[in-house]
């Protein structure tokens, strides 16, 4: 509840997860460092093994450190690798 | 002969019904325009004070027989619906709100000052926090504004606590208050009558009957309080919940066949400890996620971008949107 339910009234965006449907969320995650050498873009790759964590929160009032309110629903681990080499 | 007694008693019976018309008419508060549906709900007098209307809609006396029942409704946001979640009060303080910045604020509310707020002020929120203040004075209103800010002042104000919470959602409301819908099809409810799933007799002195709810089942029963969206019946529409809303045009246009009961009371096995999400059996039912990730270089020209894209697919197994709000 955004805004107090006295001054409400429709709808303006709906962000809450659809009944009896599948959603997808896209995240892409850059893996890299970027600065500039000799006035081109050089990129360095952070690692190439590490793991995502998926985390996925409940926030009833928009606050993490809510307890009793927030609640942490989902979480899994992905380890990953992308190969060396291939300049 | 017969066709005379029958006449006779059915004189007798006019005579009867039209007397305590008048008496039910008599005892209505000279005052005021809800006269009407007040009869449709009640012929009893208006309740004074917060005890008055909280004794009407006790639960406690039903708990002698339904104890298992009444300790599951008593853990429930039902039990504490002009409170709020326990500790917090969440409610009690947005009510506050509604009349400091909301009321108080309005050119046309009528409201200048806390003293102001009357019942009708209150029902834009009570109208599903606790629908039976319709059957009380101004003076109960004036009564609940005051616990309210005397609450918020003082969270350890435990009486002003206790006077909140002495109204709430209780047995009487779901199986008596708002048993029945369509009041035209099927009447109003009986004040010596439980509402439930069948007509039988009642072991309890005060309501002796049993009476067939048509809608103890359905997803109605809950709906009257849950919300479809702006509620344009009031003189200035509040939007709180509308899950209800949810359910009817998103739900089962989806194919959903679930209950409100089906699922809060009967899958989650807790009965009328009715829950949401502050509850792990609801938080379990709620959503399947689905998480696929890769890890890749991207080569654009000669820039390589390695990046990891990952793909949550989220599954709402609700009967509704989540969150409602
Ligand atoms: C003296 C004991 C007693 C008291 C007090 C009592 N009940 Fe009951 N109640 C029963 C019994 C016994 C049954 C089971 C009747 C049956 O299933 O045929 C029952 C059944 C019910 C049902 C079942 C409906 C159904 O669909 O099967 C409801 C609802 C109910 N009571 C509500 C209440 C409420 C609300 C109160 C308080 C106002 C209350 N009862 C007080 C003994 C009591
Ligand atoms: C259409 C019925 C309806 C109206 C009108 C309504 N509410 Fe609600 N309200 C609900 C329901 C049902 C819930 C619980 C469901 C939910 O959390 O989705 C709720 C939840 C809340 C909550 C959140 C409680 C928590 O869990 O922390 C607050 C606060 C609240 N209402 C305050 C108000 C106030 C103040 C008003 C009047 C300005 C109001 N409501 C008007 C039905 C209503
Ligand atoms: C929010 C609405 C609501 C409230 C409040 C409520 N009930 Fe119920 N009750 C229901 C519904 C709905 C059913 C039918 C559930 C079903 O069978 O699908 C039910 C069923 C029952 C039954 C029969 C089935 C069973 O679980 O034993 C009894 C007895 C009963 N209620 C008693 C009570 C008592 C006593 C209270 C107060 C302590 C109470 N109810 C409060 C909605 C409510
Ligand atoms: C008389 C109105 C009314 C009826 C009928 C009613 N509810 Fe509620 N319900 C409320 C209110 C008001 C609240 C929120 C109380 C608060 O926290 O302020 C609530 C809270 C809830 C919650 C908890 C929401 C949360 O945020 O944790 C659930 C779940 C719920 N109701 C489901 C149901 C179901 C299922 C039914 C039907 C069996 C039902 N309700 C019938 C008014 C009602
Ligand atoms: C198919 C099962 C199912 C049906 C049908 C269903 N619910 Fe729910 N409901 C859930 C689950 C699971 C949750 C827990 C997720 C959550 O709290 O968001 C939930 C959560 C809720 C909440 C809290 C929403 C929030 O803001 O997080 C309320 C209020 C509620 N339900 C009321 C109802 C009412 C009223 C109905 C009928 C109109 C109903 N539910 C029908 C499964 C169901």
């Amino acid at each position: 509840m955004g805004r107090g339910p006295y001054e409400k009234s429709g709808l303006l965006r709906d962000t809450s997860i659809p009944p009896h449907k599948t959603i997808k969320e896209e995240f892409s995650i850059p893996v890299y460092t970027e600065k500039q050498k000799d006035g081109k873009t050089v990129r360095d790759i952070i690692a190439n093994d590490f793991t995502i964590d998926v985390e996925l929160w409940y926030l009833p009032y928009g606050r993490k450190d809510d307890s009793g309110n927030a609640q942490k629903w989902f979480t899994t681990s992905k380890a990953m690798r992308i190969e060396e080499g291939g300049k | 002969m017969s066709i005379n007694k029958k006449i006779f008693s059915l004189a007798m019976i006019t005579l009867l019904f039209d007397s305590s018309l008048t008496l039910a008419n008599e005892n209505l508060p000279k005052d005021n325009g809800h006269a009407q549906e007040l009869i449709g709900i009640t012929e009893e007098k208006k309740a004074q004070t917060i005890a008055e209307l909280a004794a009407r809609y006790d639960s406690a006396p039903c708990m002698d027989c339904h104890m298992e029942v009444y300790d599951a409704w008593e853990k429930s946001l039902h039990a504490r619906s002009i409170f709020g979640p326990d500790k917090v009060g969440r409610t009690a303080a947005t009510l506050k709100t509604t009349i400091e910045n909301g009321l108080k604020e309005w050119a046309f509310s009528g409201v200048k000052k806390p003293e102001d707020v009357g019942v009708k002020h209150l029902m834009i929120c009570a109208k599903c926090h606790l629908p039976q203040l319709q059957e009380a004075e101004d003076s109960v209103a004036q009564e609940i504004v005051k616990n309210v800010y005397a609450f918020v002042d003082d969270p350890d104000n435990l009486e002003a606590k206790k006077a909140l919470q002495s109204l709430n959602i209780g047995c009487m409301v779901c199986h008596n208050r708002n048993a029945i819908v369509h009041k035209w099809t099927d009447g109003t409810p009986q004040k010596d009558a439980v509402y439930g799933t069948k007509d039988d007799v009642h072991m309890d002195d005060k309501h002796p009957f049993l009476k067939q709810s048509k809608i103890m089942k359905e997803s109605i029963q809950c709906g009257q309080c849950h919300g479809l969206g702006p509620n344009f019946e009031l003189e200035n529409p509040t939007q709180c919940a509308t899950l209800y809303g949810s359910h009817l045009f998103a739900y089962i246009p989806e194919g959903g066949q679930a209950t409100c009961q089906e699922c809060h009371m009967e899958k989650s096995k807790l009965g009328h400890n009715i829950q949401s999400y502050r509850s792990p059996e609801m938080a379990k039912m709620a959503l399947d996620v689905d998480v696929e990730a890769k890890a890749f270089q991207w080569r654009d020209v000669s820039t390589m971008t390695p990046a990891a894209q990952v793909t949550v697919a989220l599954t709402n197994k609700a009967g509704h949107a989540i969150p409602d709000g």
